[in-house]
């Protein structure tokens, strides 16, 4: 129950960045954008262990692969052409 | 309740912690340089804090595993990720990542 606890607490402690990625300007945005992908990281894992499904830790770890990879291709398209 | 629960309940209440105050960091800082540095923490320390509390509940098992996996490609991750964002911020700032053989970025001497 903690695990989830600390799931929903983080979800709710990601609004602060999310009002920055709604509002801010394009590469606050973007920094916004990495920070909230970061913690979802977290919370697919918590709540993996939380509701105690070995399976969805999988998501967990394809989130932080992807992470690396679309955020690299991301901030290089904002760099040369957006 | 058991003393590895209450270690765990100890870890995530800090990984919660790290999460909410860097969030409220990114929030209050003027540029995204200054915001960048607030990433760090959710990104490498609180999921650290996460693996350990799974660790200590779960003890070795299939779940601490996959924890410690994505944790790996967190922390491989992070720091090529901030250095790309700095670099694309300042390029679109400046033109160029390089400073000028006078020292000043490209924009600073269109400025001037």
């Amino acid at each position: 129950m903690a695990f989830v606890a600390a799931a929903i607490a983080m979800l709710v402690g990601i609004i602060p960045a999310g009002i920055v990625l709604c509002r801010a300007s394009l590469m606050a945005a973007v920094v916004a954008y990495e920070f909230i992908t970061s913690v979802m990281v977290m919370v697919l894992a918590l709540l993996a262990q939380g509701f105690q499904r070995s399976g969805l830790f999988e998501l967990a770890v394809l989130l932080a692969v992807l992470m690396f990879g679309s955020g690299l291709v991301f901030v290089r398209a904002l760099e040369r052409w957006l | 309740m058991i003393a590895r629960d209450i270690v765990a309940d100890v870890l995530l209440g800090l990984a919660v912690l790290i999460v909410i105050t860097s969030s409220v960091g990114v929030l209050v800082m003027r540029d995204p340089y200054q915001k960048l540095h607030f990433v760090t923490p959710a990104a490498l320390v609180a999921p650290f804090l996460v693996a350990l509390a799974v660790l200590v509940q779960m003890g070795l098992y299939e779940n601490t595993g996959e924890t410690c996996v994505a944790l790996v490609f967190m922390g491989v991750a992070g720091p090529f990720l901030s250095h790309a964002t700095v670099r694309a911020i300042r390029v679109r700032q400046t033109g160029d990542w390089r400073l000028g053989q006078d020292g000043r970025a490209v924009a600073e001497r269109e400025d001037a």
